[in-house]
């Protein structure tokens, strides 16, 4: 604007008083209209109304015949320098109404963003499935490898060939579905640290998870459940080492260093045997409902895989040692989950199973 | 096994406070699961006398007490009726608390005030059962708290023992660790044998037939004993540990039972026909009859006390109703002896009797207790039941069972264990559960020699004292170290990836898992229509289900879905995708090596509501067929299965005939899918329609696949062209597909059958299909022309072939 009233005054000075008074007028006109047009189209028509071959200036420019010759070359060269000075005022206008336009619809396609989302359906793994999985990347880490066995078990691998001949009282600690005399529902995954070790030879370093049975159903028990067993036979395997790697497990399971604590225990399989108890994880070792006010919590059982189980399958029990453990997976799920009830896990109601 | 701080005081100094000594014995390997404090808190509770009893004016069963406290005169209502007046008796003052959180308040009963309460021996937690309120013996002391008056203050300790401890089963065992944990020695000496009159053996005798069974059988005689309730002291005894008083005799063999360890049997010896004893087998059928009533149908395994007639008690297990302690029982024979604990054992499982004796007889007990309890026990009963004992004792006694000593080596318990134990502490450690530690004999020091006793049965190997060792010097003192050896990580097994890969696809489909008992109700055949000579009837049964509707392992997935489906419809959740992937069972068809049944994974996956979640924004369309196919499709795609293919009718029973279909390979099924049989529907309570399938995994894994190849990307853009067509309804979208792909061209890249259309406008019996072929050249952007050129042919084809109709 600054500039254009610069060559404007300029003008007036050097030309015909009637015709510069009509210039001024046409151009005060036309930056008016200009700067009032809110619409590409408005201003198309304004460019045709001042710029055209019919427009304003052109009229303006054909009465230059009026003028004498000496005069015409400032007048005309006046004249061009309103149409430049128009045509800017118009190409200005122009991007600022785009502009305007543009903000306009964008503001009319304002969206509630709040409205929720088009979801596709999103499905879960059953809470047990996670809590294998969890585990078995846990102990692959560890450089455990993973090995799978039969549900329907001779009775042999389940019970025999794991020092626990039959009417040894120690069968009392699980009962036991038959599937005939000597085939069972497998009572633990330990049968399949048998079916490996005779399929293998030393060293051997895995974990079973696995489905298994048990006869006894209420609260606290559920006649299928789910476990894993673990187990590492090489030379000079130590009760030490069976210590460091559970601790080493269950601190990575749950997530911190927690309280661990080894038990003096009782299975026919190892010897010496341990039951391992966490620091309550409810209450934080200061006792509560959950750990029936002993701040621990029992979490699996364990030991040294004992010599006639070595024997049974073959190896030295003077030249191989071992450990075992096995824990079962619906205890460790729901310490970690917060699941107050067993029943849950096989209920399989989608309210429960959405949450994992 | 509970036993209680004062008897075990009778045996070892306790050093420790009781939940110290709680908390060591648990470390220890005997587990204290429960601690109860009897008499904690309970110092308001005081002996008070009965000054008179009247009847309630309002209440016939109430009687309204005037009681002394020695302080002052309360009254009191009381519903018990084994009070008189002059009987001491335990008020529990008003504020009061009383176990189970029981808070005594002044209170108004039927009108009449009642300033406090007079306690059973169950309101004071001192008995599981009580008839009435406890009567105080007559010299306690009115107004002093009843619990230190009577010296009642006392803690229990419940301990789980682990069943190798069979010599942890007594009072006199769990001393002996105590004392061990707390470097104390043992307090105990065999009682001296009661003397008598007349010798036994003029009176009775012992015929051991099965010494094999029954290595050891003592007995004595007392004569003239009164039955009777048993002294305070005694009864208390045993209901601290959780038993009941019976009578006099019964209670000190039960007495002298948890105190030793050995279980006692009384007979009354005047029952004992031919007035003798013979151990011997049953005859098999011989029916007995035992002191709890019920009948026995006996087999030849099982060992028998007899008289000289018949039967009296099942060895080790119970006595028989025919020679029971009655309350005019005045000659008593005592036994104690060590029976096999496998015959033991096999009786009480097979007749299904569980008893204290039996319990400790299978696990073993300490066969030189056998004369040591016998003793005890005939002490005890002279003195609670009078009577005079015969002289001496019959002791049927062969070779003492051969305990050969154990040698430990300190390297190795080292090595075990993870520990640089020195030899000596080993030894110190050993001796102080009662075990005799001598060198071991070879000239280095590594090794000790250790006698084992006759209450360890668990110790026969070196890595029994190993443990031991680790046990007494504390599992917490052995450091935690992370294997060093290298041991080779095992791959994960390839089914295990690949199940997980499903698992992946399908949550990412939508599907939920589910897991489900692997049993199931044999009923559930019928109910999902299978056929008489179906094969998946043919399915694993239990011998001891827990219930008949989970007695057979499943041989297919579906019933228990349909019944997880029918479950959350219940509950009003209707859009469900849900999927199961576990084995399935059967038998195997031949005897032999190897799996005792066949295991084979199975998937199972079903849907039914709607197709999208619930939403503003979604479609209410319920899922078909197709959203199941598409499931399936998308499987089959992530293995790159080739040459499988949809055959129509599958014949499944369960399924509608015309909405199903046999997934196959070749020959070979791999699964079927389709929508449920509206009657199979019917009978889960189901309605709303439901979709599923199951496919054999295994089958479907050994299915050829095509091998994953990389084609080069063309650089220019494909063409394509829609042709839309009327044909017969019989004409199946597979015909027309595989019409439109046999024609063949240099630049057919894909068809897509993009819209089926029936009704308005279309023929009766025809249907109008929509296909869109693309083409695609390597070298070149095609022209109009050159594509209309292939695509009249395959338009040329689906008319001849199909009679087709171009729209």
């Amino acid at each position: 604007m600054e500039a254009f009233g610069f060559h404007y005054s300029f003008w007036l000075t050097v030309g015909d008083n009637y015709m510069k008074l009509q210039l001024e007028e046409i151009l005060a006109e036309g930056r008016a209209l200009i700067a009032g047009a809110d619409s590409e189209s408005s201003l198309n028509d304004l460019r045709v109304q001042y710029l055209g071959k019919k427009g304003h200036l052109t009229a303006v420019m054909k009465t230059m015949a009026e003028l004498s010759p000496a005069e015409r070359p400032a007048f005309g060269k006046r004249v061009n320098e309103a149409k430049a000075a128009l045509e800017e005022l118009l190409d200005q206008r122009f991007r600022e109404v785009r502009a305007l336009e543009l903000e306009k619809r964008l503001a009319n396609e304002r969206l509630d963003v709040t409205l929720p989302g088009r979801r596709l359906p999103q499905g879960t793994l059953h809470p047990i499935t996670l809590v294998t999985e969890e585990v078995t990347r846990i102990f692959s880490t560890l450089g455990f490898g993973i090995v799978e066995g039969p549900e329907i078990e001779n009775d042999y691998y389940n019970f025999e060939a794991l020092n626990m001949p039959r009417n040894h009282p120690a069968r009392d600690m699980q009962d036991t579905f038959y599937v005939s005399d000597d085939v069972v529902l497998r009572t633990h995954t330990s049968p399949v640290q048998i079916r490996t070790m005779l399929q293998h030879r030393p060293p051997l370093k895995v974990i079973a998870p696995g489905t298994v049975y048990r006869r006894d159903s209420d609260l606290t028990h559920s006649p299928m459940f789910h476990q894993v067993e673990g187990f590492l036979v090489d030379r000079q395997v130590t009760f030490g080492d069976l210590k460091g790697t559970l601790k080493t497990f269950l601190n990575r399971f749950f997530g911190r260093e927690l309280g661990v604590r080894f038990r003096p225990s009782f299975f026919p399989f190892t010897e010496p045997s341990a039951e391992v108890d966490i620091a309550c994880v409810i209450c934080r070792g200061k006792g509560c409902r959950v750990c029936k006010d002993s701040g621990w919590l029992e979490i699996l059982g364990c030991g040294m895989i004992d010599p006639e189980v070595f024997k049974a399958v073959g190896y030295d029990p003077a030249v191989v040692t071992g450990y075992a453990f096995g824990m079962g997976l619906e205890r460790l799920c729901m310490l970690k989950n917060g699941i107050n009830d067993l029943r849950l896990f096989f209920e399989n109601d989608i309210r429960f199973l959405r949450q994992f | 096994m509970n036993v209680t701080w004062n008897w075990l005081k009778e045996f070892t100094p306790c050093l420790y406070s009781p939940e110290e000594l709680a908390h060591r014995l648990t470390m220890a390997g005997l587990e204290v699961e429960g601690l109860r404090k009897f008499g904690e808190g309970l110092d308001s509770v005081i002996v008070a006398r009965l000054e008179s009893v009247d009847p309630h004016p309002d209440a016939e069963r109430l009687t309204l007490c005037r009681v002394d406290t020695g302080t002052e005169r309360l009254q009191i209502v009381c519903g018990a009726k084994n009070h008189k007046t002059g009987d001491l008796v335990a008020l529990a003052q008003v504020g009061s608390v009383l176990p189970g959180d029981f808070k005594i308040k002044k209170s108004k009963i039927r009108g009449c005030e009642s300033q406090g309460m007079l306690c059973s021996e169950k309101e004071l937690g001192l008995a599981e059962e009580s008839a009435g309120i406890l009567i105080l013996p007559p010299d306690a002391p009115v107004g002093r708290p009843v619990f230190e008056a009577l010296g009642l203050k006392d803690v229990r300790f419940e301990i789980g023992l682990t069943p190798n401890r069979s010599d942890c089963l007594s009072v006199l065992g769990i001393a002996r660790e105590v004392a061990a944990l707390g470097g104390q020695t043992l307090r105990f000496s065999p009682p001296r044998a009661a003397t008598g009159e007349g010798d036994i053996r003029a009176f009775t005798s012992v015929e051991v037939h099965e010494p094999g069974h029954c290595p050891r059988y003592a007995a004595r005689l007392i004569r003239g004993i009164a039955i009777g309730p048993s002294p305070a002291w005694l009864a208390r005894r045993l209901e601290s540990v959780g038993l009941r008083s019976i009578n006099n005799v019964v209670d000190v063999t039960n007495y002298v039972m948890m105190e030793l360890g050995q279980p006692l049997h009384a007979f009354d010896f005047n029952l004992l026909r031919g007035r003798r004893i013979v151990v011997r087998r049953a005859a098999a059928g011989e029916l007995f009859t035992t002191l709890d009533g019920k009948q026995h149908t006996l087999e030849a395994d099982d060992l028998m006390i007899c008289d000289g007639v018949g039967a009296v008690a099942l060895a080790g297990v119970m006595g028989g109703e025919n020679s029971e302690i009655r309350p005019e029982t005045c000659d008593v024979l005592l036994e104690s002896a060590y029976f096999n604990p496998m015959t033991v054992r096999r009786t009480s499982k097979r007749l299904g009797i569980h008893t204290e004796a039996s319990h400790r007889f299978e696990r073993g007990v300490d066969i030189d207790m056998t004369p040591v309890a016998l003793e005890r026990a005939t002490r005890l009963i002279l003195e609670t039941a009078g009577g005079t004992a015969a002289q001496g004792r019959i002791d049927v006694f062969g070779a003492p069972p051969e305990r050969p000593p154990v040698t430990i080596s300190t390297a190795r318990c080292n090595a075990i264990l993870g520990v640089t134990l020195k030899a000596e502490r080993i030894r110190e450690l050993l001796s102080s559960i009662g075990l005799s530690v001598t060198p071991g004999g070879d000239l280095s020091d590594d090794m000790w020699r250790v006698a084992i006793p006759s209450w360890r049965h668990d110790l026969e190997r070196e890595i029994d004292l190993i443990e031991e060792v680790a046990r007494l010097h504390g599992y917490d003192e052995i450091p935690a170290t992370l294997p060093g050896c290298g041991v080779d990580s095992w791959l994960i097994p390839e089914a295990a990836n690949r199940v997980a890969r499903i698992r992946q696809a399908l949550t990412a489909a939508g599907f939920s898992e589910v897991v489900n008992y692997s049993f199931v109700s044999p009923g559930c055949w019928d109910k999902i229509r299978l056929a008489a000579d179906d094969s998946r009837r043919r399915a694993v049964p239990l011998l001891n289900p827990l219930a008949e509707d989970q007695s057979v392992m499943r041989t297919t997935l579906v019933p228990s879905m349909l019944e997880v489906l029918a479950r959350n419809l219940s509950y009003r959740c209707r859009d469900l995708r849900l999927f199961e992937l576990r084995p399935v069972f059967s038998p195997r068809s031949t005897v032999g090596k190897g799996n005792a049944a066949l295991e084979r994974l199975s998937l199972c996956l079903a849907l039914c509501g709607r197709r999208a979640p619930e939403g503003w924004a979604q479609s209410n369309e319920p899922v078909d067929f197709f959203d199941l196919k598409g499931a399936v499709e998308n499987l089959i795609e992530l293995f790159g299965l080739g040459n499988v293919c949809f055959v129509p009718d599958g014949g499944e029973p369960f399924l509608h005939p015309g909405k199903s279909a046999l997934l196959k390979n070749g020959e070979r099924v791999l699964g079927f899918l389709g929508e449920v049989h509206p009657q199979v529907l019917g009978r889960f309570d189901i309605e709303l329609p439901v979709l599923i399938c199951e496919l054999d995994l295994e089958a479907l894994w050994n299915a050829p696949t095509e091998a994953r190849k990389f084609r080069p990307l063309s650089r220019f853009p494909n063409v394509q062209r829609d042709t839309a067509l009327v044909v017969n309804l019989e004409v199946s979208a597979q015909a027309v597909m595989e019409t439109v792909h046999g024609v063949g061209s240099r630049y057919f890249e894909e068809a897509v059958l993009f819209d089926l259309y029936g009704g308005p406008g279309i023929p009766e019996g025809k249907k109008s299909l929509a296909i869109r072929v693309r083409y695609r050249s390597d070298e070149k952007t095609l022209t109009d022309d050159e594509v209309n050129g292939f695509h009249q042919r395959i338009v040329e084809a689906l008319v001849k072939r199909l009679g087709a109709v171009i729209r």
